[in-house]
């Protein structure tokens, strides 16, 4: 039998993040010896979001010298968008324990009048969705939550949920998701894998640093990378002295005001060309070298597009996360600590398969952060990081939008302490 | 003053050995979060081969050093005595012969003896980096290390594998008290073979009463290759843990992307349809074996079973094309002995290596046949510091 609790947990992080209202505490949360799960997802295709993760809980995947099945059962499937490269019937056929749904209601019940698991996990990524005025894919990450916490309500039963990248294009929505499941007290993580992937060389950033300034050089498309961009600098930063207490504003930058930004030192200079030296993905800025630094007018050559998201948090650390598509691929990370002469910088590794691997293996620590939440009912890190990384992505988008004007931010003055343990991949 | 460097090599093409390696000194390279330019100035060149595309003469024009027609005035920058402080032997690409045992035969014995005879001549030797094996041939290999030893000039060898980054980030505690080892790569013989064997190589040397050398060898191919792990000559839960570091397995998971236990699946032997297994088995007892699984995967991962650590594995992280990361790993290693003048690991390590693998290839082309190797008798100590790359 499994492990019973009278009630949620809440950690003290939780605790500390939390306004003074209580939990509305549904029935009692149970975390089973082998928990059921059920997936809620938009599209499921070779390499998609979806795929990365439903195929890690039903085929297992590498882990710490085995290969490692999750001891938990991924029993229901809902797919939004079935298109003709379709892999969701091939893995329901090949794993007949997991049953597809054609409703998140149903699949969340397995077809009953309950809810009949003990963790979802929700996966809007991919898929044919409108996009706004802004450019922001419309993604139904908030409208699948609702409809995961309706039948949580009707059964009057909650139970972990991880949403994967950021919450909603939304911020009001996020905000509304993020309150719900405090008020629910349900366990609710989600996010990027660049905060749990490996790191080369695998640093962390050291409990109670003085950070001044940090600094993701990267690449992707707005609405898109920016968030894992975002995500790779929170997920240090969060670790400052005083934890996380939020961010003033945000301003955009691209193209020509990106370059006059540059060279302006609107960002710190030095910091970029740190992040720079962790990549394994730049560009010869010349024929016939193979890993040469460039100089700006290399990189204004080779970047076309060129955005950076700069902000303020409250406590007055500055953070710019560069997307410069055309100079690299994988995600670097700098930052001026206090009392250290030297940049502190890494980059965050993608084993990414674009060529470079075959299997997008970053979705292994992630899927284990998710087992581990639903073993215990307990979030191995705070949400509130994709939280405000969701708000940041969607400041950048707004400052973008409205002629890449500074966005005052209040609305993000998100308080949070990190995880004490590292959760980055290192075993 | 900068240090002053000859470099000789076989081909200076993109993204030859001697092109990435010798452009690190000219150009930097990235290491330990900055853009490090190293205190050494390459002055002299000697390039055996210029087919189409030799870029040579251009970096010669641009950085200010000459091109020289024979070695000898390479080290002598075209005068009477050795001229430079340290040298670098590329030998690797270009069109050499191959012997009966598929090793080219490339010429950096005779290009090292070539150094070797100017140090003597001139009453003056300089630390010499050699990349990747020593030489197809052990002995004149053990010939090389006995010149170094014998000129009292430090040298370093071998491939960027031992240095580069790991995933995780693991070293095996010195003294270990290591029961089986296992390395799987892929990517053919006498390149990729020597790569995986000294990856493997940098692992067990840290083992308890350090290296001491090989008792005998021996190559299995094909369905031999299955056969022996079904006899526990291999172990299926070192490959398990070795695979389990791989981030690219072939297949199913190229089909449609799903994960794979490629090891219990069943899927391996089709995938690999002609395995090779590289058997060791060294003086001390120590067992490790090399699988080369072409087609099922295409990346460089070690296992071992280390008594009361239990399972210990990682990738050793080979950085795509066209920065090569890994090989500024390496250079920024041969630069720490020509600044230092202390090799910063043992060149024993490759002079072994390059025995167990002529002696792998000499068990092949001898029908597969289990090899005593009593003239492997390498015995050295494993650095005590991690060398690879960490910081």
């Amino acid at each position: 039998m499994g492990f019973h609790r009278s009630f949620m947990p809440i950690s003290r992080r939780e605790f500390i993040a939390g306004t003074a209202a209580a939990p509305l505490l549904l029935e009692a949360q149970k975390v089973p010896a082998r928990p059921k799960l059920a997936a809620v997802c938009t599209i499921c295709f070779r390499m998609s979001h979806a795929q990365h993760i439903v195929d890690r809980f039903l085929d297992g995947y590498g882990w710490n010298s085995t290969h490692h099945h999750p001891p938990m059962d991924l029993v229901a499937l809902y797919v939004n968008q079935i298109g003709k490269d379709d892999l969701s019937r091939e893995r329901a056929a090949r794993h007949p324990g997991m049953k597809m749904y054609p409703t998140i209601a149903e699949a969340l019940t397995q077809g009953g009048s309950k809810l009949a698991v003990d963790g979802v996990v929700l996966v809007g990524e991919h898929g044919h969705y409108p996009q706004n005025e802004k450019g922001q894919t419309k993604y139904p990450r908030y409208e699948f939550f609702q409809q995961i916490v309706k039948v949580f309500r009707d059964s009057g039963r909650s139970v972990p949920v991880f949403s994967d990248k950021h919450l909603s294009w939304n911020w009001d929505w996020a905000k509304e998701m993020y309150d719900t499941a405090r008020s629910m007290g349900f366990a609710f993580m989600a996010g990027s894998s660049l905060p749990v992937t490996w790191r080369t060389p695998s640093l962390e950033m050291p409990a109670d640093a003085r950070v001044r300034e940090a600094m993701c050089v990267c690449y992707g498309g707005v609405d898109s990378y920016d968030f894992h961009g975002l995500e790779t600098i929170q997920c240090m930063v969060e670790r400052r002295r005083g934890g996380e207490v939020g961010v003033k504003w945000v301003q955009a930058y691209r193209g020509e005001n990106f370059w006059k930004a540059y060279e302006q030192n609107v960002w710190p200079r030095e910091l970029a060309e740190a992040a720079l030296c962790r990549s394994h993905t730049l560009t010869p800025s010349r024929p016939g070298f193979n890993d040469i630094f460039p100089s700006l007018e290399d990189m204004r050559r080779l970047v076309k597009d060129p955005v950076a998201y700069r902000y303020e948090h409250e406590d007055g650390v500055k953070a710019t996360m560069l997307l410069m598509n055309g100079l690299v691929k994988d995600f670097n990370f700098a930052a001026t600590l206090e009392g250290r002469r030297e940049p502190f910088s890494t980059q965050m590794y993608l084993p990414m398969p674009d060529g470079r691997t075959t299997q997008a293996n970053f979705f292994s620590p992630l899927v284990n952060n998710m087992e581990k939440m639903f073993l215990t009912g307990r979030a191995t890190y705070p949400v509130e990081r994709t939280l405000l990384t969701t708000g940041l992505t969607a400041a950048g988008v707004e400052s973008l939008h409205r002629n890449q004007a500074r966005y005052e931010t209040p609305h993000l003055a998100i308080r949070y302490q990190p995880s004490q343990e590292s959760t980055f991949w290192r075993t | 003053m900068p240090k002053r460097v000859a470099v000789i090599t076989t081909v200076y093409r993109y993204l030859t050995h001697a092109q990435h390696e010798a452009d690190r000194i000219l150009v930097g390279y990235p290491h330990g979060g900055a853009w490090h330019r190293p205190d050494l100035k390459i002055v002299s060149l000697y390039v055996d081969q210029k087919p189409e595309g030799d870029l040579g003469g251009s970096r010669a024009r641009e950085f200010g050093f000459t091109v020289y027609p024979t070695i000898g005035e390479a080290l002598r920058c075209g005068g009477d005595k050795l001229a430079v402080d340290a040298i670098m032997i590329i030998g690797e690409h270009g069109h050499y012969p191959k012997n009966e045992k598929g090793q080219i035969l490339y010429p950096r014995y005779d290009w090292f003896q070539q150094c070797v005879d100017v140090f003597e001549k001139d009453e003056r030797s300089v630390p010499v980096f050699n990349d990747k094996n020593l030489s197809y041939s052990f002995e004149k290999a053990t010939r090389m290390v006995a010149a170094s030893k014998r000129l009292g000039f430090p040298m370093l060898a071998g491939s960027s594998v031992p240095v580069t980054w790991r995933l995780p980030d693991i070293e095996l505690p010195l003294g270990s008290e290591i029961e089986d080892a296992l390395m799987v790569g892929e990517g053919g013989s006498d390149a990729m073979d020597y790569h995986a064997l000294e990856g493997m190589q940098c692992m067990v040397e840290r083992r308890k009463g350090g290296e001491t050398g090989v008792r005998a060898v021996q190559l299995l191919e094909g369905d031999e290759v299955w056969k022996a792990g079904e006899e526990g000559r291999w172990s299926k839960e070192l490959l398990t843990a070795a695979l389990s570091r791989s981030d690219t397995p072939l297949g199913l998971t190229v089909k449609d992307g799903r994960t794979q236990d490629l090891v219990h699946n069943g899927e391996l032997p089709k995938l690999a349809k002609n395995p090779w297994g590289y058997f060791i088995e060294y003086r001390d007892g120590l067992k490790a074996t090399l699988l080369m699984l072409d087609g099922a995967i295409q990346d460089f991962n070690f296992a071992a079973r280390v008594k009361s650590l239990g399972l210990r594995s990682t990738q050793f992280l080979l950085t795509p094309e066209p920065n090569v990361t890994y090989s500024a790993c390496l250079v920024g290693k041969a630069e720490e002995m020509f600044v230092t003048g202390k090799a910063p690991y043992p060149v024993e390590r490759t002079l072994i290596v390059s025995g167990i693998l002529e002696s792998c290839l000499t068990s092949r082309v001898q029908g597969h046949k289990r090899l005593e190797t009593p003239e492997i008798n390498v015995r050295y100590e494993a650095p005590r510091e991690s060398q690879h790359c960490r910081a």
